[in-house]
């Protein structure tokens, strides 16, 4: 199936491409004239590193709430605990775009921040079974679905039917100390992964970074954006809202969603993904309602358009229309999958659009190449 | 009867779908139960809990090591069935009845994987794979479990029984005139002497027994491109790749209707229609192979040239790549008795693929790649960029 849709996109992408070139106006500036640096600067400085600042310091509290709770294990200290989970897991929806460097070296090959932070739906049996083998290689590949957010979300919300047995999961009986001991275990790593990643982002690779500022497929630039829209389109758009809705099986899997245990979470954690992504694009810092350059402003300098409208605006107005979209949905997404696919649907539609205004539009203008390829998927 | 095909009726069905006497004339089970047996080896070689190497070769050969009678499949019909895997790999009339060292050899290279993965992998699963070490890797968020070299032994046996078992019976062996018309089965065919106790002709069941190791897995057997490329894991999944590939619609139903009227030309008695299309179907059947062989070069060459190239991802297409080229002996060049390419010659692709390092896949170049997938496709009439996908 998966097949199927990634044709279908080729298509309507290449039908797009060819109208596009037929409507543009007269060729503007040269995406190579404009100053990159200043992009890069305004990411790095105003975004990235503080975006980074803030999920350290979210996924610190966490981790000192489930310390707390370990050592009292009791309804208030619970509450805090799932509060501090939900601070961190919001927080972390603002850096999980940023694979780039230090995020793709935290572990071993090929796995990077995000994967080890959020690979959901979570394996709950391994769960189970980590807790009681209390000694586990949490670098392993094989071990991604069972930490993370996705696990603490199953630990905290789903483990056992209601708070008062999951409060007794972590005071009574002989595995409550193995229970504590993970919840402990997982959100240490959490803080320590995303600490490593800061690290390494203020101790050199800012300035790797910003002093990478040429164009070509290993540039900064073309780098950053491309796992920008890869992040967009394989994360958002199908791992939000696409794959629970079925867009890819046909089916929809209510039990893929984002905070499947939590209940009430998953669209407020796709909203701010949504919105870290506009913010993204529109250069707006992290901290405070100050922007700066970005490729909305990008794409200005060039007079990007397509069917005479300006790209800029017409790729926010598509972020409005797809948060709009979010907006109407239920805030469990898997009760919405269940009782009224179709708005999913939309909102997954809505979410498209702007996949191919930046993946083919805003591509073609700045001149980037696409990097990354479709997998198997067997 | 005569063999001049225009002055013979050929009543061609709208699907594959051949009666007499109210009868359906059409039978395959075996085929359907070797495909079913590949499946169950195939996912039981990731059963790390459950697997050991004796099911797993008992599966492989449906007999125990001394030969004796063994049941190893989950599915008793399997287990009654005195048909095995190995039986008809590197098995066909054309290529193998006077090669038997070669047909062995074959085999047992499927034994030496099998058994890989059961003293290789296995005891690595919980090992982070690095180069020289196997273990397991992450391929995005699916994790995959690799030799020291690099390679799945689960694709490489998904992927060359396609070649070994599916595609070598149907080009070489079924639709060969050596099989088709053995003995007295053209006079049999004309004159309508069936198979004691069916409703088919030996011709006929010859023919089908090709379709069925094609589609022999489908819901509707008769009608298989409804549901094209779900039915199993072997070669109609990737006629539904292909399909799915802009630069190669509508080749299955080019070999779905090459099928069907060569069954209806054989009804007819026109066997120079029949074997016109079975010439169709080898053609088409063996571009799918070197397509899907290019297909994977070419992706994990994307991937490897990338940033921080995902070497999982490159190591599990390279698994399926292999096993692909591994087909590649078994396929056959229309209107010849030879493969697009020899055992040696693909023996020598596999060999330069692992070749650029001591650590095979993990040192693999872009360079190399490149130039095994301009070899393979040279013989073929397709591109690298259409194959690409």
């Amino acid at each position: 199936m998966k097949r199927y849709s990634i044709l279908t996109l080729l298509i309507f992408s290449t039908a797009v491409l060819m109208h596009g070139c037929t409507d543009d106006g007269p060729l503007g500036p040269d995406p190579d004239d404009f100053d990159r640096s200043a992009i890069l600067t305004n990411w790095a400085d105003n975004l990235i590193v503080p975006a980074y600042q803030n999920f350290v310091a979210d996924a610190e509290a966490l981790e000192s709430a489930a310390a707390d709770f370990s050592a009292n294990p009791a309804a208030d200290e619970l509450l805090a605990l799932r509060n501090a989970f939900e601070t961190a897991y919001l927080s972390f929806q603002k850096v999980s775009m940023y694979e780039i460097g230090p995020a793709m070296q935290v572990g071993a090959q090929g796995i990077n921040l995000r994967n080890y932070l959020n690979s959901y739906p979570s394996d709950t049996a391994q769960i189970v079974e980590n807790v009681s083998l209390n000694d586990i290689n949490l670098d392993l590949p094989s071990q991604l679905d069972a930490q993370g957010f996705p696990a603490l979300d199953y630990l905290l919300y789903g483990a056992a039917g209601s708070e008062a047995e999951i409060l007794a999961l972590y005071s009574e009986g002989a595995d409550a100390p193995l229970y504590r001991s993970y919840l402990q275990t997982l959100s240490a790593r959490i803080a320590g992964l995303a600490g490593n990643v800061l690290n390494a982002w203020e101790t050199g690779y800012r300035d790797e970074f910003t002093d990478n500022s040429g164009n070509g497929a290993n540039a900064s630039i073309d780098m950053m954006v491309n796992d920008y829209i890869f992040y967009y389109e394989k994360w958002l758009r199908a791992g939000k809202v696409g794959i629970p809705a079925g867009v890819f099986s046909g089916t929809p899997l209510p039990t893929h969603v984002e905070a499947l245990y939590h209940g009430s979470f998953s669209r407020q954690l796709a909203l701010e993904a949504l919105s870290a992504v506009q913010d993204f694009f529109n250069g707006n810092h992290v901290n405070g309602t100050g922007s700066g350059e970005s490729l909305n402003s990008y794409l200005d300098y060039l007079d990007s358009r397509r069917d005479g409208s300006q790209l800029s605006v017409l790729i926010n107005s598509q972020f409005e229309s797809a948060r709009s979209e979010l907006e109407s949905l239920q805030q469990n997404f898997a009760d919405q999958v269940e009782n009224d696919n179709i708005r999913m649907l939309n909102a997954y539609d809505e979410l498209q659009k702007n996949v191919v205004f930046m993946k083919v539009d805003m591509l073609q203008a700045l001149n980037i190449s696409v990097d990354y390829v479709d997998a198997d998927g067997d | 009867m005569n063999d001049n095909n225009t002055e013979v009726a050929i009543d061609e069905p709208e699907v594959y779908e051949f009666t007499r006497n109210g009868s359906s004339t059409v039978s395959f089970s075996g085929q359907t139960a070797r495909i079913l047996m590949a499946e169950e080896l195939i996912s039981t070689m990731m059963d790390f809990d459950g697997a050991t190497e004796s099911l797993l070769l008992q599966m492989y050969r449906n007999r125990d090591a001394s030969g004796g009678n063994a049941d190893p499949f989950s599915n008793p019909e399997l287990n009654s069935e005195t048909k095995s895997i190995k039986e008809k790999v590197a098995a066909s009339e054309d290529y193998f009845s006077s090669n038997a060292s070669e047909s062995v050899q074959i085999r047992n290279e499927f034994e030496s994987w099998i058994s890989g993965q059961v003293s290789e992998v296995f005891p690595n699963e919980n090992t982070l794979a690095s180069p020289g070490q196997a273990g397991q890797i992450a391929d995005g968020t699916s994790v995959r479990y690799v030799n020291a070299q690099g390679l799945e032994y689960n694709q490489m046996v998904t992927k060359s029984l396609i070649g070994a078992l599916m595609t070598d019976q149907m080009l070489n062996n079924y639709l060969s005139s050596s099989v088709l018309d053995a003995g007295t089965n053209r006079e049999d065919n004309d004159n309508e002497v069936l198979v004691d106790g069916t409703s088919y002709t030996t011709m006929e069941h010859k023919w089908d027994e090709a379709y069925g190791y094609l589609f022999g897995a489908a819901s509707n057997q008769a009608d298989p491109l409804t549901e094209l490329g779900s039915a199993d894991s072997f070669l109609d999944k990737y006629l539904g790749r292909v399909e799915n590939d802009d630069d190669f619609a509508g080749i299955a139903e080019e070999i779905f209707n090459a099928f069907k009227r060569g069954r209806a030309a054989i009804v007819a008695g026109a066997y120079d229609v029949r074997d016109e299309q079975a010439e169709i179907i080898r053609q088409r059947i063996s571009e799918i192979i070197g397509i899907r062989a290019v297909f994977y070069l070419e992706s994990a060459k994307t991937i490897l040239e990338g940033n921080s190239p995902d070497y999982g991802a490159i190591f599990h297409d390279l698994s399926e790549a292999y096993g692909f080229i591994y087909s590649l002996q078994f396929t056959r060049v229309p209107g010849s008795d030879e493969p697009y390419f020899t055992g040696s010659e693909v023996q020598s692709f596999l060999d330069r693929m692992l070749g650029d390092g001591p650590n095979g896949l993990w040192d693999l170049t872009p360079e190399t790649l490149d130039a095994l997938s301009d070899d393979i496709a040279a013989p073929f009439n397709f591109s690298i960029e259409e194959a690409a996908g």
